[in-house]
């Protein structure tokens, strides 16, 4: 056996878990919110997949959808709950676990229960010398290259970039400006929800869908944004690149009931002693 | 003469409460059939674990998602003991199960709580959180503990030669330990311990200053109730005859955050009161056939949709919970101390935690 494809499951996973925690990452350092419903949203996006194929439309057109259909939960979620809660982030983290509880078992009523699989777009492999690579994982990995460049610019080099980022820096100014915060945080969420929206429909085919597929990466997810540091659009993905290669990679090397709770506790720990992330004294 | 009267008589509503319900619960498995007799004892034995979380959140502003951590290990550890050394003795197991909930909740409190600096409430309640969810993957994974499907057909708890069956027998021990946790809570958080925790939910760092050692404060009352959450997995897995991976992980131990939360954090009463309405909910929305085939069928497995709507609703409109209905705001924050009832503390408006 080559080391080509253990390598490859792993960065497939990690690029999947990179999409999740951007967009956790997006909604916690810009609005301060901890969204607990973010792993529920994945699951919408899964959902989405799902439900077109049921309906007899091709799975990719799903996979575009998604994202769309998730934004706008997002968004009216937004609207009627979550912008009560920017002033305190708790009561947020109750309001959204809430929200993800009825989330989570509207879609267990109507899957029923059981686990169910949407088959990938693309099924073939390529064959590389003597191993072959899924045809699928290496479109997720370049989707997933392709959004975080995506990503990237929006935050640096638009307009829009501009008016989160002031609006995350200082509120109050940034309304002073002229910047209607209130639209700039509404959009935001929504682009966050819409990240794991994208995440949630290109997963199914790799994993079956159930009501709880939300659960673990939301876990994870919070895991990583804390050690990559609140705030930094590098460090979410550096935090996110680091459980998900390891949470992926570890399973191999021991027994992987206690390679997750190895994840866990290490991340844990070093959360401890570095509050502000791994990045934070590498950046100064 | 009457503009400057007195302000009027202040009327405590929580005795009131307090004693209606124990007068209530009392009399209960005589009118109710063996079935309620049961639910009535579960409510009291997921009492016991709304009661910790509520001594952690309602009462200090820690944030635990990982109480059913507590609840679950201790259900593990004497259920073990019941299955592989014989051990039944209540009086043997208890303790154990206690002792269990207080080391567990030192460890984590190690991990997450004590420290130089201020973790912040984000950290706390994720490190709660994943622990319960790395701890519930452990026990999905450990065929030594059941895997899966835990461990299941435990034999019955035992006094002496007396057997303790579920019904009546046991409805009455989980009611004496519900009261007697109860009275030793409300002693405690109405001292001057209470007061210092109050201090630390409303202000963590004002009371810094003022020179107590806010971490140390914290621990101990994280670990204290880990030792009420290990009590009730003692009790629960013996009354249930069963425990599972499913008591460890993340569900209950947000089960126990939407018990507080909906009853009202900050009074004991309303943990108690909040497990009691949800899990009469949770039984009866099921079963609901009027509202038409569709919603029945629904309701049938969704019915935590509801669940989950109503906390939305309780969090954003009602963050003192149900018992804010019925007990004044002024009684709710409460007084401290002997002395202290000469004149009440007011409530701070500023802060939009349950207080």
């Amino acid at each position: 056996m080559s080391a080509v494809p253990f390598f490859f499951d792993i960065l497939a996973y990690s690029a999947i878990f990179v999409l999740v925690v951007l967009g956790l990452g997006i909604i916690a350092s810009m609005m301060g919110i901890f969204n607990f419903a973010h792993g529920e949203f994945v699951l919408l996006g899964a959902f989405t997949v799902y439900m077109f194929q049921q309906k007899g439309i091709p799975t990719w057109v799903g996979m575009i959808a998604a994202p769309f259909v998730v934004a706008i939960v997002g968004l009216i979620l937004e609207r009627i709950a979550i912008r009560r809660f920017y002033t305190a982030p708790i009561v947020a983290m109750l309001g959204t676990y809430a929200i993800a509880l009825a989330l989570r078992e509207a879609v267990r009523a109507l899957l029923g229960g059981r686990f169910h699989n949407v088959d990938a777009p693309l099924a073939g492999s390529f064959v590389l010398g003597e191993v072959s690579i899924s045809q699928w994982r290496s479109a997720v990995i370049v989707i997933t290259a392709i959004v975080m460049v995506l990503c990237w610019l929006l935050l640096t080099r638009t307009k829009f970039g501009l008016q989160m980022r002031a609006a995350l820096e200082n509120p109050a100014l940034a309304r002073a400006s002229g910047i209607s915060v209130n639209r700039v945080y509404a959009t935001t969420f929504a682009f966050g929800s819409a990240l794991a929206g994208l995440a949630g429909g290109l997963m199914v085919p790799m994993y079956s869908i159930s009501a709880d597929m939300g659960v673990p990466f939301l876990i994870k997810s919070f895991l990583a944004v804390m050690l990559g540091g609140m705030g930094s659009f590098e460090g979410s993905i550096a935090g996110a690149a680091l459980v998900g290669a390891s949470s992926a990679a570890l399973p191999w090397a021991i027994k992987p009931v206690v390679a997750d709770l190895l994840v866990f506790v290490i991340a844990i720990v070093i959360v401890k002693f570095r509050p502000e992330g791994l990045l934070s004294t590498w950046r100064k | 003469m009457s503009v400057n009267a007195a302000p009027p008589p202040f009327r405590r509503v929580l005795p009131i409460i307090e004693i209606a319900l124990l007068v209530f619960a009392l009399p209960l498995p005589w009118v109710l059939d063996d079935f309620w007799v049961l639910f009535a004892t579960k409510i009291c034995i997921l009492a016991l674990l709304a009661l910790s979380f509520d001594l952690v959140w309602g009462y200090a502003g820690i944030m635990s998602f990982g109480q059913a951590l507590f609840f679950g290990v201790a259900g593990y550890v004497t259920a073990l003991l019941a299955t592989k050394s014989g051990v039944t003795s209540i009086f043997a197991l208890m303790p154990v199960a206690a002792f269990v909930g207080l080391v567990l909740a030192f460890v984590v409190a190690v991990i997450v709580i004590f420290g130089k600096r201020i973790p912040s409430v984000i950290f706390v309640a994720l490190g709660t959180l994943t622990g319960s969810y790395a701890v519930e993957r452990l026990a999905r994974g450990w065929s030594w503990v059941g895997g899966q499907n835990g461990i299941s057909s435990l034999p019955r708890l035992t006094a002496g030669s007396f057997e303790i069956e579920e019904g009546i027998v046991f409805f009455y021990i989980a009611l004496g330990i519900l009261v007697a946790t109860y009275v030793l809570m409300r002693l405690l958080v109405r001292s001057q311990f209470g007061l210092v925790l109050t201090g630390i939910r409303q202000q963590e760092a004002r009371i810094a200053f003022f020179g107590y050692q806010v971490q140390s404060y914290k621990g101990v009352v994280f670990t204290l109730s880990g030792l009420i959450a290990g009590v009730s997995g003692g009790l629960f897995a013996f009354h249930e005859g069963f425990i599972g991976p499913g008591q460890l992980g993340p569900v209950l131990s947000t089960q126990a955050v939407l018990y507080v939360l909906f009853g009202g954090a900050g009074t004991l009463i309303g943990a108690v009161l909040g497990v009691a309405i949800i899990e009469l909910i949770s039984y009866v929305l099921p079963q609901f056939t009027w509202l038409g085939e569709t919603v029945t069928a629904f309701l049938e497995t969704g019915w935590p949709v509801v669940l989950g709507l109503l906390l939305l609703g309780t969090v954003m409109f009602r963050p003192t919970g149900l018992i804010g209905l019925l007990v004044s705001d002024r009684e709710r924050v409460g007084s401290f101390g002997k002395a202290a009832r000469a004149a009440p503390p007011q409530k701070s408006q500023a802060s939009h935690e349950p207080a």
